[in-house]
């Protein structure tokens, strides 16, 4: 089966996209068995960060992995490999780890990185590219065929394959989001986050998914148990966004900052040990989230841990 | 203090010296916090090191030799303990490893990590 591609997007920033990739990709992988890409389109790289260190992001680059080079490959008119672009050892749950050793072929993270020269490689492709009267929406068109080829390969190894898009809308990032499956939008239970669920929802509906509300995996993250964020929360699931599958509520939590600084490239840790006092809530979104997708593909996913 | 107590203004830095004393005495960060602040070196006391010593800090001064003085007489738990809360290593990637080999992880990953967060342009 192909893999699904699924878009963790939202125009605000800060809402919690790269953690949430990086939990859906060791959920899924842990939980699941399933072979998850993880493509970093942010230049912000965070998720990149998490999965690799800095370090491991800075060698990525050097070695001529990740984002910015599939981004060099349509700038120099070269045909999109993007599995060429992978860097290896996304995988920091030590039970994962035996596995891969082990050979056994399921539960493999793999990433395609980002690294904070993408938006400057962008900004300079889009310079020449209006400088020659093209427009934002050609580039953003002729990025997602580059993309479309480049990713196809991955669709074959990968069971999933994760976008972890920009707070903005680049041709980069609206070339990603127009080729997504499903989107998985993080959120926060507050007035301002509240009013960009709505923006994102009707860019998105009016631009690329008209059946957005089908497609659409919401997720409330960073939440502090108070009236007002519980009564944001309500309002959001049974009043905006009332036709959409809700993933379960993800704490504020210390735990949660911990587990996203990996400590070195060559570091590991058990799912008990990373994800500590979220694990259930790891575990929750992985549950949901398959549930999600299998109505999308009809197809039901076994749990090879619980 | 009395409400209307009056004290001049010399009894006033007196008090205010005296609680600022006590307080670093009974804790060892605070203290070493304050000496900083006044752009001073911190001696780490044997029992107080795994607490207080911060290894980025000590990292970011970039001398190996001063680093490995304060670490190097800690025993293994103590520096397990310093990885541990720094998140410079989880329980895994200490499995074994003698106190000497921790020291050299906990220098190896503080260092690196300062290297790649630190601004080259300041």
């Amino acid at each position: 089966m192909a893999a699904t591609i699924a878009a963790v997007a939202n125009l605000k920033g800060g809402v919690g996209k790269s953690t949430t990739t990086v939990m859906l990709a060791d959920g899924l992988a842990y939980f699941y068995g399933l072979n998850v890409c993880v493509i970093d389109l942010d230049a912000q790289a965070n998720s990149s960060q998490m999965l690799l260190t800095e370090r491991g992001v800075q060698q990525a680059y050097e070695q001529g992995k990740g984002a910015t080079h599939l981004l060099k490959q349509f700038i120099d008119r070269e045909p999109p490999n993007a599995a060429s672009l992978i860097a290896p050892n996304a995988v920091t749950l030590e039970e994962l780890r035996i596995a891969e050793e082990t050979d056994q072929r399921q539960g493999w993270i793999s990433a395609l990185p980002s690294h904070p020269h993408l938006r400057l490689q962008e900004m300079s492709l889009e310079e020449e590219w209006y400088s020659k009267a093209g427009t934002p929406t050609s580039l953003s068109t002729s990025l997602s065929e580059h993309f479309r080829a480049g990713f196809e390969p991955l669709r074959d190894y990968y069971d999933i394959i994760l976008l972890d898009c920009p707070p903005h809308l680049s041709p980069l990032a609206r070339a990603g989001l127009s080729l997504t499956d499903v989107f998985v939008m993080p959120t926060i239970a507050d007035a301002v986050s509240t009013w960009g669920t709505k923006q994102f929802s009707e860019w998105v509906a009016a631009n690329i998914a008209s059946d957005l509300a089908k497609r659409h995996f919401v997720l409330i993250t960073r939440f502090r148990n108070t009236s007002y964020a519980r009564q944001v929360a309500q309002e959001l699931k049974d009043i905006y966004l009332s036709d959409r599958w809700f993933g379960p509520t993800i704490p504020e939590s210390t735990q949660v900052l911990n587990a996203m600084d990996r400590a070195a490239p060559d570091s590991y840790n058990t799912f008990r040990g990373k994800y500590g006092g979220v694990k259930g809530d790891v575990k929750r979104l992985a549950e949901r989230f398959t549930d999600f997708l299998s109505q999308r593909v009809g197809h039901k996913w076994k749990k090879m841990r619980d | 203090m009395e409400k209307n107590e009056r004290l001049d203004a010399i009894q006033f830095l007196d008090r205010f010296f005296d609680e600022l004393r006590e307080e670093a005495r009974a804790n060892p960060k605070f203290a070493s916090r304050l000496v900083r602040a006044m752009g001073g070196q911190v001696v780490f006391e044997d029992t107080a090191k795994a607490d207080i010593a911060n290894p980025y800090l000590l990292a970011a001064e970039g001398d190996r030799s001063n680093f490995y003085a304060v670490f190097s007489s800690l025993k293994a738990a103590q520096i397990k303990k310093v990885l541990k809360d720094n998140n410079l290593a989880t329980s895994i990637d200490m499995r074994g490893k003698s106190a000497s080999d921790l020291v050299d992880m906990l220098y190896d990953r503080a260092t690196l990590k300062v290297s790649e967060r630190k601004s080259s342009y300041f």
